[in-house]
């Protein structure tokens, strides 16, 4: 558990853009390198996280609370968001002074494609959890393309998502 | 464009702790589908904590800084209006009761986990949600489709750690160096 925390915590830096970046980075850890629990597993986990109303970062106490329970669950949470917490703490009062540098536009344009690249793998890497089956590729692309043309409010999208589970695997 | 009323009555921080917690407090229990619009809804237009322009520079920090966005915010936000005691009630506030319920829903999902059409459901609802993660990466970068050198960013990112799963502390340095340097002569 206190691995678990120590990688959570080092995430917590590189997390540029939130949570979503990383998510593949944790799946990576979580199943394939430590095999805590099972690709579908930490796709199901996931799916609680998105569902349940709040932060998505929340997916971390849930690895947590697998981990480790209840106590695991508190510091997942807190690992994750502790250092980062830290440094918007101290940046926070610096903020005013290098809001319009140069560099800071430079490196906000550079973070684009990155976290652009890192989501895309993220959404892979989560809907696949038993290798690549065209169930599960056509609720993607299906919650993809509803979430990319439309304005419906994600949480009808996941509904979508279960009830095509249903149909579909049955 | 602000409303004359919005202009009338300028934005007044929280009174003390008790009432920056309870905001934050409302911001998590509402927060279904993403707690960003939430946040600009209660302390823009409810509470008038912040002026719209105010809020969208915090946000514009809070992007700019690792971790959790709305995570950050409640820590700079607390931070400017109460010191470290408002840091830590604003955040322990938006945090509360999401937590509870996410562990909640997971302990029912445990409970029935063993039966196979549940499992089915929920693991069709996070492919679903994956598949959420791939249209917010679309409207991301759809600035960057005409653009090269952001495409093949992209594109070598989302290859070494979605499909050959190498580390990303190992990918983030050279990512970073490339990106930075194509930003810089105006590719991206």
């Amino acid at each position: 558990m206190l691995e678990l925390a120590a990688y959570f915590a080092l995430l917590s830096l590189v997390a540029v853009g939130g949570i979503a970046p990383v998510m593949p980075e944790m799946q990576r850890v979580v199943v394939e390198a430590k095999g805590w629990m099972e690709a579908e597993e930490f796709t199901q986990l996931f799916a609680v996280s998105q569902a349940a109303p709040g932060p998505n970062v929340l997916i971390t106490s849930l690895i947590g609370w697998k981990v480790a329970g209840i106590a695991g669950a508190l510091l997942a949470l807190a690992a994750f968001c502790l250092p980062a917490a830290v440094l918007a703490w101290g940046v926070g009062s610096l903020w005013d002074r290098f809001r319009d540098a140069p560099w800071r536009k430079v490196t906000q344009r550079a973070l684009v494609p990155v976290t652009v690249g890192l989501i895309l793998a993220g959404g892979y890497v989560l809907a696949t959890p038993a290798g690549l089956d065209w169930k599960n590729a056509l609720i993607a692309g299906a919650s993809a393309a509803a979430l990319y043309f439309t304005k419906l409010n994600p949480l009808w999208i996941l509904a979508g998502g279960a009830i095509a589970g249903a149909v579909l695997y049955s | 464009m602000e409303t004359e009323a919005a202009q009338q009555q300028a934005p007044r921080p929280p009174a003390g702790l008790g009432e920056l917690f309870w905001g934050f407090f409302t911001i998590g229990a509402r927060a279904f589908g993403g707690v960003l619009p939430w946040a600009h809804r209660v302390m823009v237009e409810e509470r008038r904590w912040l002026a719209p322009a105010e809020f969208a520079e915090i946000l514009a920090l809070c992007q700019f800084l690792p971790g959790p966005n709305v995570g950050n915010m409640s820590i700079v936000l607390g931070r400017r209006w109460c010191g470290l005691p408002g840091a830590l009630s604003a955040f322990l506030g938006l945090m509360a009761l999401p937590f509870c319920w996410v562990l909640a829903l997971a302990m029912l999902y445990a409970e029935h986990a063993s039966n196979p059409v549940v499992r089915t459901v929920v693991t069709s609802v996070g492919v679903a949600a994956a598949g959420l993660f791939i249209g917010t990466a679309l409207k991301l970068g759809r600035p960057l489709a005409r653009k090269p050198a952001g495409v093949a960013l992209v594109l070598a990112c989302f290859a070494a750690v979605g499909l050959a799963r190498v580390s990303l502390l190992a990918v983030l340095p050279v990512a970073a160096v490339l990106a930075l340097l194509a930003s810089r002569r105006g590719w991206l």
